[in-house]
């Protein structure tokens, strides 16, 4: 077990990178002093961290190689993919790069980066969000959750006796509930999971009230405590997929900036006169 | 409720499962007519308990064919055997796990693990036939497996071998064995092989429990017990490790042994885990009450306790103890050394016992003479600790006196590696320690636990495990949750490994090294009963399949081969458990619960 908080070791990380940015930007200083042509050193330091980067991609596919824990594998990938936005920095000359295959492998490069930073932000904030919710839902068993809340909630429609309460909760649950219950989640709430159509169909459920007897009542306060769990099921699926989306949109970008990457090294190396 | 809405049941009665159907009248007469039970006082025994009762319904007249391992060293068992005809002979050094037909967890190498996990076979749960089976087909290899009446029994190979081999002890009829294994929930220290056609009468923990009322019988045992095995259990206890021996004769000659609870504690589990933490308390035997005068030292033996403190109209856990700890120390200490004018101090916590609980119990005498004079200071709980320290700065005038003093201490203080232990597990909040101890966690030695607040539910871990055990993972993510840890249905190699009970093969059990539960595949039955046993449902029996797809099939039965799985912490890993080392997030270990420290410290990191 490691002895040192995780604090410790980000302060670590974090000066650890720092130096290597500033011996970085030293070299390069001094170079560009020189007159010398820096932008093959840091175009090669650029391409060694970018394979880097990639192997722990095949380093988490093999888990059971002895090369250190995927845990400290991450750490590097982090620190490193700070590293090499820096160096990215010192090896272009604007932002986003002239001519087509330049501004493609420009523009790929800062898709990576953030998304790379978007991922570090996303793996730190929505675990959090995700535990704040009830239940602790497994993605692929999301959908058995679904059917099961529908079902619970036909049974519930099925199992009201009181005759004035049918036609009230009926059209209820025909209208607004079973469209709910029966289907998956738009592709609005999965980009942006609100607490709106929950709060909508609670708020028509407490306006039933007045038109329902104590059996009614009790079966409407069920129906919303259904409407709360698949809202949560709901919710949960939309951040896991989109830690999931996350990580198969980085990596495929990243195979992506390999190939372009190497291209273009090949290219700079055969006209490097 | 309305009386004609009640329902009219027929409430269990004590014996409603007798431990065998098949046991009649002349099988109890013909007990009766032998020793010990010939000469026992039937009217000893309750009228609702009868010595006759005992017979029929908790125990088992059981035959074992020459060369039968009938208990295994190292496996937990909840009964005794006693032999009335025939001999049994007791392995007094340990056979091989491949002589009991087990086969130890060899560490592949890392070539052998690439290709393991480059060569996953495409069947689920494919098994080749060495692994089904001992019994594949060749003309050398004979099943170690064979029926025996209605149950399976495993035959110890070439035997007259072994005990020509091996020093051995004769047991013939008259003779007890397994007692203390069954009685104090410890693992058997030998292994008993059927020498000659034996006969044995199995008698399960209950009956053996009741049948101490016979006084002779229970002297007997305990005789035995104090002369064989109380010594041995003192001396494990690091507050004792420094008494001479005639102190620790006269400790042992003075310790009381009590249990509370019942044993099968995980019969309970599932619906005592539900109920209100304070109804839960309530229902819990207590074993020391607080505010009362303590007038002995407990150490517990097995089981659980729980350390409570009146808060309002409840109790509020505040500790949680396990084996080898200790109850009373702070109390006791402090009132062996305090000055005559100081009121005695109570005690702070009541001890109860947590489903089950097993203890020694040493008067606070034996424990001021015997015991006080021989604990470092610096294993005192504090206020203790001031007070002897006072007490001798007072005795001793000279300087020289007070450097002799400050050596002794930092050479204690050096040697001292149990204070924690002596007052129980303690985390800093309640709700957290509550929750341990309501779902029995603290069995856990190797629990699984997540991070909620880490994870990022990319199931890497069960991927990782499943890559690790030819694509068949050996749990899933998803467990009890408390705010943000989770613990997950993965087998936790328990302190109390419950699932070892009643396993008719020993295909399961604990490798002394390591400390992790196997099952040994090639002679697991299949017969479900360490599935059923394990109260958190982190066994799972699953059909095998060959290499083809095809299911294995019982040649007699016709029956689906079926086998028990859990995790086995990746025994045969170079790199140790894959869940915890393809975690990205440092969400995931595997950590020890029965000690609150390591999970402690695990928050802390990540505070």
């Amino acid at each position: 077990m490691p002895v040192s908080s995780f604090r410790h070791r980000r302060r670590i990380a974090i000066t650890t990178t720092l130096l290597a940015l500033l011996v970085m930007l030293g070299i390069v200083w001094v170079q560009t002093g020189r007159l010398a042509d820096v932008s093959l050193l840091t175009g090669a330091t650029l391409l060694c961290c970018l394979l880097l980067l990639a192997l722990f991609g095949m380093r988490r596919r093999l888990p059971i190689l002895p090369v250190g824990s995927v845990s400290v594998w991450t750490q590097v990938h982090i620190y490193m993919g700070f590293f090499t936005a820096g160096v990215y920095w010192m090896h272009v000359p604007n932002l986003i790069g002239n001519g087509v295959f330049e501004c493609s492998l420009s523009v790929i490069f800062l898709l990576v980066t953030l998304s790379g930073f978007y991922g570090l932000y996303a793996s730190r904030t929505l675990p959090k969000r995700l535990t704040a919710v009830e239940g602790q839902h497994r993605f692929d068993r999301v959908e058995w959750h679904r059917g099961q809340i529908a079902d619970h909630a036909r049974k519930l429609l099925e199992e009201l006796s009181v005759h004035v309460g049918i036609p009230v909760l009926g059209s209820f649950y025909t209208q607004h509930l079973s469209p709910f219950f029966n289907s998956r989640p738009s592709l609005a709430y999965v980009l942006v999971p609100t607490g709106g159509r929950r709060r909508r169909l609670l708020s028509d459920l407490k306006d039933l009230e007045r038109y329902l007897e104590s059996e009614g009542r009790s079966t409407a306060g069920r129906f919303a405590a259904l409407v709360r769990r698949r809202d949560d099921l709901d919710y949960q699926f939309a951040l896991q997929l989109r830690l999931r989306l996350w990580v198969a949109f980085h990596s495929i970008l990243t195979l992506a900036l390999l190939a372009t990457s190497l291209i273009h090294s090949f290219m700079a190396l055969r006209f490097a006169g | 409720m309305e009386v004609e809405d009640s329902i009219a049941v027929r409430r269990p009665e004590r014996w409603s499962e007798p431990m065998d159907a098949s046991m009649d009248d002349a099988d109890v007469l013909w007990l009766r007519s032998r020793e010990p039970f010939a000469s026992m006082d039937a009217k000893a025994f309750p009228r609702s308990i009868p010595l006759e009762g005992i017979l029929r319904n908790d125990c088992r007249i059981k035959r074992c064919e020459p060369g039968e391992i009938i208990v295994r060293e190292g496996d937990y068992g909840n009964s005794a055997f006693l032999v009335l005809a025939g001999s049994t002979n007791v392995i007094v050094d340990s056979l091989s796990p491949g002589q009991m037909g087990r086969s130890s967890p060899e560490k592949m190498s890392w070539f052998q693990t690439i290709r393991q996990f480059l060569r996953h076979p495409r069947v689920a749960e494919a098994r080749s036939p060495e692994q089904v089976t001992t019994a594949v087909d060749s003309p050398t290899n004979k099943s170690s497996i064979r029926q025996i009446d209605d149950r399976p029994a495993i035959f110890l190979q070439d035997f007259s071998v072994v005990l020509r081999d091996h020093t051995s002890v004769e047991l013939g009829p008259g003779e007890l064995f397994g007692e203390v294994a069954a009685m104090y929930r410890s693992p058997r220290t030998a292994t008993v092989i059927a020498a000659t056609e034996a006969t044995l009468l199995e008698i399960r923990w209950q009956g053996l429990r009741i049948l101490r009322r016979d006084k002779r019988f229970a002297a007997s045992l305990d005789d035995h017990y104090r002369k064989h095995w109380l010594n041995v259990h003192l001396r494990e206890v690091p507050l004792l490790r420094y008494l001479p021996e005639p102190s620790l004769l006269r400790v042992a000659e003075a310790t009381q042994m009590r249990s509370f609870g019942r044993l099968e504690w995980n019969a309970d589990y599932k619906r005592t885990r539900n109920l209100p933490v304070e109804q839960q308390i309530e229902s819990e035997p207590i074993v020391c009450e607080a505010g009362r005068v303590p007038t002995e030292l407990v150490i517990v033996r097995s089981g659980f306790g729980r350390l409570s403190q009146q808060y309002g109209a409840s109790h509020r856990t505040t500790a949680y103890l396990g084996k080898g700890h200790i109850f009373g120390l702070e109390e006791l200490s402090y009132n062996s050394v305090r000055p005559d004018n100081t009121p005695l101090l109570s005690l702070q916590n009541t001890l109860r016992a947590v489903g089950f609980l097993d203890a020694l119990f040493i008067p606070a005498e034996t424990f001021a003479a015997d015991i006080l004079p021989h604990v470092r200071r610096t294993e005192l709980p504090q206020r203790a600790a001031d007070l002897m320290l006072q007490s001798i700065e007072q005795q001793s005038e000279s300087g020289a006196d007070r450097r002799q003093n400050a050596r002794d201490e930092d050479t204690a203080a050096s040697r001292n590696i149990d204070v924690e232990s002596e007052t129980g597990q303690q985390f800093q909040q309640t709700a957290l320690l509550e929750f341990i101890v309501q779902s029995r966690l603290n069995n856990g030695r190797q629990a699984m636990v997540i991070d909620l607040h880490r994870c990022t539910r990319c199931d890497d871990c069960v991927k990782a495990c499943g890559n690790a055990h030819d694509g068949n993972p050996r749990f899933v993510r998803q467990g009890l949750s408390h705010d943000r840890l989770q613990v997950v249905e993965a087998c936790m190699q328990c302190i109390d490994p419950v699932c070892m009970i009643g396993c008719p093969t020993g295909s399961i059990m604990r490798d002394e090294e390591s400390g992790v539960v196997q099952i040994h595949e090639s002679i697991c039955v299949g017969c479900g009963t360490c599935a059923a046993a394990c109260p958190y449902g982190n066994i799972r029996m699953t059909e095998v399949y060959d290499h083809q797809g095809r299911p294995y099939r019982d040649m007699i039965t016709d029956m689906p081969i079926v086998k028990a799985t859990k995790c086995d912490m990746c025994s045969k890993l170079p790199s140790g458990p894959a869940c915890a080392a393809a975690c990205p997030h440092d969400a995931l270990v595997q950590i020890d619960l029965t000690e609150s420290k390591p999970l402690q410290e695990w928050l802390d990191l990540r505070s």
